[in-house]
Order: C-alpha cells, then structure tokens, then sequence
C-alpha cells in the first residue's frame, strides 16, 4: 500500500507535494528566519548581545546540567494538552479550556494524594485516573451546554478556566477541602499540602538528567492518537464528524454523543496533564493558586502549529518546553525573561505564515477549479 | 473554420482568447463574435470553458492571450467595472443579491455617487414595465423567489445601459414557464433596443429555442458553429460531448415541445424511448411512506406541512418542484438529519424514528443529496473512506479498520461504477464534480438499499455523466429498489419518472402517472397560484 488511507490527506502540509514540498520549506525557513532577525533586534534594542542571550537560552533548555530533563519534564504537560486538543479539534471540536480542565485534574490528583490513605502506587494511579477524569468531566460541562443548550463550546471551555481558578483558589483556602494547615510549612503562602513521597511518579536518571516516566506516557499519547484517528473504526467516525457532520449523522454518528465523547477525551488529556504535573513535582508538589502556569494555553498553541497530527505534537511541544526552560537561564544576562515571550510569540507567528499561505493557495486553486468547472 | 455568415459589424468580437489555469486548459485560441440584434447562444459540457470565456469578456479572469475588440477597437477589460462602462452587462449564475436588501437597494449597490432612493425605485420601476419584469423595487430580496430574484439581476444588469448582455446559465433555478419568460424579455431588447447577448448554457433545448446563432465548446476550445436554423440536435449533442450520445438520453428533453420534436424528426435517430418495466396504476408493494409529515425549521418557516407520498419496489417517482418548496427538508428527513414535528417514516411497514444518527440509513433509505458537498461526501477523506462509510460495520476487527477490506471494496467499485480516480487513496476533494458524484452513487447503492432519494442527482453534470446518473437509477429500480427522486430539473423527472407528485410548499399538491404526464398543469401546480403564473 503506497500510503495509509486513513491519513487525511489534507493534513499533508504540501511537505510531500511534487512543487509544493520545496516551496513550504522555503517558506518555513524564511518565516522562522525572520522572526529571529527581529527577536535579534529586539535584544540589540533593549542594549545587549544577542549572541548571549541565544547562549543563556541554550544552556538552560539543554546544555546545563539537568536541563533537558527539566525540559522534557516541561514538555510532558504541554503535550498531552497538545494530544487532547488535536482529538477535539479532529471531531469538530475546539476545546480552548485546557488551563482550567488541567487545574481540575490537579485539583483531583491532589485530593486523592493527600487527603485519602492508602499505599502510594495505588493513589498514584488513582489519582492520574481521576485526575484524568475531573479534566475530562470539565469539559463536560461545556458538552452539556453545547448539545442541550446549543452554546458554543468555545465561549464555554474559555469562561469555565476563569471558573477553575476559583474553584482551586476556594480549595486551597479552605481547612476541610485542600489547605495545608501544616504549622511547620516551609511557605507561607497558601497551597495545598505537599503531594507525599511515595505518591510521585518514579523518576529515571538518564545522563545526569531526571526524567519523569510521565514523559513516556505522553509519548505513548502521541502514539495512541495517531493510532486511534487513523486506524480505529472510532476515529473514524470522529475524523467524518470533523469533516462532516451531516455525513456523520446519516452514518450513524450521533452529533451529540460523539462529539461530547471527543470533547470529554479533550479535557481528559489535558486533567491527565496537570494531574502529572503535580505527581512529578511542579511547584513542589503543591497545588497553588497559579499552578497551571499557562501550561494549557501553550498545548493549545502546540497543536495548532502541529496542524493536528499528533506525532507532530511532540517535537512542536518540545520546542516550546525549551524556550520556556531556558528563559530560567535568562536573568544571568540581564535581558528581562520577558523576552522570552516576545521570541515565542514570534515564533508562533512565523510559524503560523506558511499554513495560512497554503491556506490561501488552496483557496485560489479551489476558486480556479470553481471557475473551470462552472458549477450549476 | 467556418465561415461567416456576414451580418452586420460585431458589437463584441473575441479573438484567439486563451487561459490556462496551471495544467488545465481553460480556454484556448477561442474567437466570438456577438452581433447587435442577436441572441448568440454558447453551448458547452461543463467544463469546456463557457464561464471561463464569459468572466474574461466581463474582466474577471484575465486572458493569458488574445484581444477583445469592441466596435473593432482592441480594448484591455481589467476588471468588471471597465466591462460596465465599455456597455457589457453579466447575469450571473449564481446571484450576487443581498438577501437581507430590498430589490432597488441591490440595484443601487455598486453604483458610483450618492444613493438617491426615489430616484433608483423610479429606474426600477422604468426598466420593470419596459420589458416587462414585473417586480416591486421595495420587496426584501429574501422574500423572492428564484424567478423574481433573477429579473431584479437583470434590472440590476440593464440599470447601467450595457449594449452587450452576458447570461451564464441563467435558467439552473427556473421553472419552464419562468424560462420562457426570460427568452420572451431577451428577445424584445434584442429586437427594439438592438442588445447583443450571449447565452452560456449546457442545455441543448433552450439554446435551441432562444438563440439566432450557435457557437458550440469542448475542452476549451471551439468546435463548431452554426446558425440555429440550421441546427440539428443530434449533430450538436456530438459536437458538445465529442462523441455520440445515445439519444435516449437528449430525446427525453424533447418529447414534449414541438419545436424539438420537429428538429428531432428531420434526423434520424435511434428511437429509444423511456420505457421500463413497472407499469404504473399496477401499483407495487410500498416500500417508503411518509406520512403527514409536518416539521418547522429553526426559524418558524414551515418546511414540510403535512406531507405524504408512497414509494413502491421497483418504482421511480419523481417529486417536481420548484427549488426551495420542502425538497432539501424531505431529504435531510430521509436521511435522518431532520426531526419531524409530526407525522411518521415507514420502510417496508415499519416505522422509522425521525431525526436519529443512522436510523434511516439503518432501516434501508440511501440518500444521494442535492449539494454533496454540504451532505454527500467528506472532501477531506480519500475515496475508499467515502466508500466505506456505510459499509463500516463490515469494515472493522475489534473496532480496528480492516485497510485490505476496505481497500478491495473500494477497488470493486471503483471499477463497477466506473469512478475515474487516481485510486481509492485519492482524496475525494480531487475528484471532478462528476467523479465525486459518482463516489456518492456508489456508495448509496453498494449498501443494499431498499430505497433511493436522489435530490438534483444531474445538477452540474455534463451530458455523458447525465446519462451516468440516470442509467444507475433505471437500473436501482429494475432490482426493486424505491427511487424517489426529488429534481426541478423537469427533463430529468420526464425522462425517468414512473409517476410524479408536485411539491409545493412543503406539500404534495397534485400527482401524475406516466401516462398523464402534462406539462402545462405541471407548470400550474408547480406554481401554486401565485402571481408568477399570472404574470407569464
């Protein structure tokens, strides 16, 4: 079989085209090339070397001792939001909730991790497990409002990361739900008791490097939805759904049923991930007000440059997880972190520019096809 | 070449035009000449470059080479507006209104200059009785039908006094009695106010009927040319297709008008009429009965008001109309998109839920809808995808795809239904119009239906895909499937059709069987009762 019938062909960005292949290269060099040429200005401007600074992000994203394992172990959540995004938007769907759907998760991972006894594999797994489900029953919410109410799940997902963060703020501030009422508390500041020992997820030690096996999991996520879009009879149905949904519906593909199930498979990526988060460690194990730490927003914008192939996500993500652990490295330079930001949102620009000039030729070359065909 | 036949200057002349978009030739060394005072008809397959030659005369698409003289002077049109002010006019093929705007609010849009509300109503007023096109300048546009819609285009169109008129298929949306009032009005300006148009059709009849002088495209390319007197159809259906098309096929638009029929009988010709099986009166075992079927859409309009209509094994039936009177509602109901207020769906006696994923496709209903795109197929995925979809549950192992059976299947009817594809791994959305459709045919039929709706099944098909289409149904009856086929295209409901009901409004107003068949109270009940009838 010369290719997999069950890959969109539209997904193909054109990498593969017979003209096209070299052209969006091209175009990828050029963008991501001119988005570091102004990035480089903007660090000249704001009076320093550029070269350090390319230097500083280096050693903290990788180089330095640890790093990578720090970036890997940042990649991981980033990932994972990434996957559930991609099955969401897939079906049809765009889930933009996943800094409040990982929080739930986190939320439930740190419930079951501290206030419930038991042996620590077994709340571990439970945790992940729930936690996995607290995300995904979040996003339920917003299925319920989409299908009984017809509200679009895009306001929804967005209103209810605001609602999220006062549901963590009330459980961290109140003594019966999730307050550490430790006296001897290394910080003052309110969080939750600190996720035990024995509830962490193992952790490899690679070259010096810590990685958490939630890395591997997340790549194993990769590897599933992949498998699961284009090889299963069910991501079929969510693949025609997504493509289209009176087709779907004539088929046998409820609207409704499906489309929560792959919005519900979205929130649960995305609770799995700040569920890890905790149970690797993040903000010393302690569920705290800002716990998600734009995490959620960052897969999201991982599975828009991926364009919705999975397997894509995970070099996308790791890209992302790197700007964000070498920024830690920035401070010794004296540029401000803050330019981390910049850079990223350059990048993200850049590399949204080829897509968008597909998009556009697509369009031209469909509008063309129109004309010659003279629809009647 | 042929030669000319000497009448006087052209008004428009068009020499050597060419047009390649990438590797498809669109148009290539065309020459046109358009004469005051004559309809000049332009007859083609879709696709053989009639929109493309027009939009390049209207400075839409600009020509890779050649000239377009007016009055013999070499002109460059570079966009629409040159092709306004050098007095050529278009009517488009799909309408370029506003819906939300009353009819002299479109017409003074695009106009230069401030808005002069009684001065425009004035003007449509004017042009409405001069030819007239009947149509209250402050009726929303909305509220039009397709008919009413098209005479405020060409108000709109002659508002700027063109000389040249261009009319891309102008008849796709309406009914004969509405065509015929459109070539009525064509002629009077041709003949008093000296318009040279250029009718763009894939319709032999009309072109037939309303022209002076045909030019006929293939590929891209002029193929022949003639005067309409001297037109036969059988010799214009070869030179549109390029080879020859079994008649049946042509003969079907004819049988009815005596002008055809007379064209018809100076050639001979294979004499093969539409005549199947199934008798009608001899009624079948019903396999398809809706019943009172009434439902409301999203916005309070009433889309189906008590609707009943029986389908038999073995029968085509077709269901007339004109567009927008509750056939998309009867075919999303059929296809289970469409929850009915009230009212009930038996197949073969048993009742079937409305507006459930799956429940009609299940109980045995094959919907071939009329915009595929919109309901047909799914342009992202490959055609053994599109094939497979209702044959999923033979197509799984343990909720895995089976890739080799689906692939063999896709294989089989790739071959059977003759779908001309690169292979089953082709996405669907490179497919022509005609390829894809014959995709969505497959796949109605290959899952064994007992019933068929097909809705505009020909709508944008060139001849020998028309054909294609209507040889699949004959034969889907012939094994004992129900077709209902749902078409404002009467040619197509003649020409296959056991029996037929009117649609109207969303209810079934009158039925034939094949023998009353009778074009002038089809035309009637098709209408209603409304002032359009009157007005023609």
């Amino acid at each position: 079989m010369s290719t997999d019938p069950g890959a969109p062909p539209t997904d193909d960005p054109g990498l593969g085209g017979q003209d096209g292949g070299l052209y969006m290269l091209l175009l990828y060099v050029v963008s991501v090339g001119f988005a570091l040429v102004i990035s480089a200005g903007l660090v000249a401007v704001s009076g320093n070397a550029w070269g350090s600074v390319a230097g500083a992000l280096a050693e903290g994203a990788f180089l330095a001792p640890g790093r990578w394992g720090e970036t890997l172990a940042v990649a991981t959540p980033i990932l994972l939001v990434s996957l559930g995004m991609v099955v969401g938007v897939r079906a049809g769907f765009f889930n933009i909730g996943q800094e409040g759907q990982l929080l739930m998760g986190a939320l439930a991972m740190a419930l079951i991790g501290t206030r419930v006894a038991g042996t620590g594999p077994l709340l571990l797994v439970g945790g992940l497990a729930l936690g996995a489900v607290a995300g995904g029953l979040y996003a339920g919410v917003a299925a319920l409002m989409r299908f009984r109410r017809g509200v679009p799940e895009v306001i929804s997902t967005l209103l209810l990361v605001f609602v999220a963060f006062q549901i963590v703020g009330f459980a961290i501030t109140t003594d019966w739900f999730l307050r550490d009422l430790d006296p001897n508390r290394p910080s003052q500041a309110v969080t939750s008791a600190a996720l035990p020992g024995s509830v962490r997820l193992p952790v490899l030690t690679v070259w010096g490097n810590e990685v958490t096996i939630g890395f591997f999991l997340a790549l194993l996520g990769a590897g599933l939805a992949a498998f699961v879009l284009t090889r299963t009879v069910f991501g079929f149905k969510l693949r025609m759904l997504g493509s289209n949904p009176r087709v779907a519906q004539q088929a046998g593909v409820s609207f409704g049923r499906a489309g929560a199930t792959a919005l519900f498979i979205s929130g649960a990526a995305a609770g799995l991930a700040g569920a890890l988060m905790l149970a690797a460690g993040a903000s010393s194990a302690r569920l705290t007000a800002g716990f998600s730490n734009e995490i959620g927003w960052q897969g999201l914008l991982v599975a828009l440059l991926a364009r919705n192939r999975p397997l894509l996500c995970i070099p996308v993500a790791i890209l992302f997880a790197a700007l964000r652990t070498g920024s830690g490295f920035l401070a010794a330079t004296g540029v401000d972190r803050t330019v981390v930001d910049v850079v990223q949102a350059l990048l993200v620009l850049a590399l949204l520019v080829p897509p968008a000039v597909e998009f556009m030729r697509d369009r031209r070359r469909v509008s063309i096809a129109a004309q010659v065909t003279e629809p009647v | 070449m042929i030669e000319d036949f000497g009448f006087e200057h052209p008004v428009l002349e068009v020499d050597g035009l060419t047009k390649h978009f990438g590797s498809v030739v669109a148009c290539e060394e065309v020459d046109l000449a358009l004469r005051a005072g004559e309809i000049h008809g332009i007859l083609g397959e879709n696709g053989a470059g009639k929109s493309t030659l027009m939009r390049m005369i209207f400075g839409l698409v600009d020509p890779d080479q050649g000239v377009i003289r007016i009055d013999g002077q070499a002109t460059r049109i570079a966009d629409p507006s040159d092709a306004v002010r050098l007095g050529i006019g278009m009517v488009h093929q799909h309408y370029s209104l506003v819906d939300a705007l009353t009819v002299w609010e479109n017409v003074a849009l695009g106009e230069v200059g401030p808005l002069d509300p009684g001065r425009t109503r004035a003007r449509v007023r004017r042009i409405s009785w001069r030819y007239g096109l009947s149509v209250d300048p402050d009726a929303t546009v909305r509220d039009l039908s397709a008919g009413i819609r098209q005479r405020v285009e060409i108000i709109k169109c002659l508002g700027r006094r063109p000389r040249t008129i261009i009319l891309d298929e102008p008849t796709s949306a309406l009914t004969p009695a509405e065509s015929q009032y459109l070539f009525d009005v064509l002629l009077t300006g041709v003949r008093t106010q000296g318009w040279a148009v250029a009718l763009v059709s894939h319709k032999l009849d009309e072109i037939l009927r309303a022209t002076d002088r045909i030019t006929v495209m293939r590929e891209g390319r002029v193929v022949d040319r003639l005067l309409t007197a001297e037109a036969r159809v059988p010799s214009l259906a070869r030179a549109m297709v390029g080879r020859p098309v079994p008649l049946r096929t042509v003969t079907a638009a004819f049988e009815r008008d005596q002008v055809a029929r007379d064209l018809l009988e100076a050639d001979p010709m294979d004499g093969e009429g539409p005549d199947r099986a199934v008798e009608t009166g001899a009624r079948t075992v019903p396999v398809l009965q809706v019943e009172r079927a009434s439902v409301k859409g999203a916005d309070g309009r009433v889309l189906l008001d008590g609707l009943s209509l029986t389908v038999g094994a073995g029968e085509i039936v077709g269901v007339a109309g004109v567009e927008g009177n509750g056939q998309t509602a009867l075919a999303d109901l059929l296809g289970g998109l469409l929850r009915l207020d009230d009212g009930t769906v038996h197949v073969n006696g048993r009742t079937v839920p409305t507006g459930v994923a799956g429940a009609m496709t299940r109980a045995g209903i094959a919907v071939v809808p009329a915009d595929r795109h919109r309901a047909g197929c799914v342009l992202d995925m490959t055609v053994a995808e599109n094939l497979m979809i209702p044959s999923m549950r033979r197509m799984r192992r343990w909720g895995l795809l089976r890739l080799d059976a689906i692939r063999r299947h896709a294989l089989r009817l790739i071959d059977e239904y003759d779908i001309r594809t690169s292979g089953p791994d082709a996405s669907l959305g490179d497919l022509s119009g005609g390829n894809q459709q014959r995709t969505v045919i497959a796949r109605a039929l290959s899952a064994s239906p007992e019933v068929m709706v097909a809705h505009q099944p020909t709508r944008g098909l060139d001849v020998g895909a028309i054909e294609y289409v209507a040889d699949r149904i004959r034969q889907a009856a012939d094994r004992g499937i129900g077709v209902l086929l749902l078409s404002t295209d009467l040619r197509e409901i003649l020409s296959l059709a056991d029996r037929l009901v009117v649609l109207h409004r969303g209810s079934i107003v009158g039925e034939m069987s094949r023998d009353e068949f009778d074009l002038s109270r089809l035309g009637l009940l098709m209408g209603g009762t409304d002032e359009e009838e009157k007005a023609s």
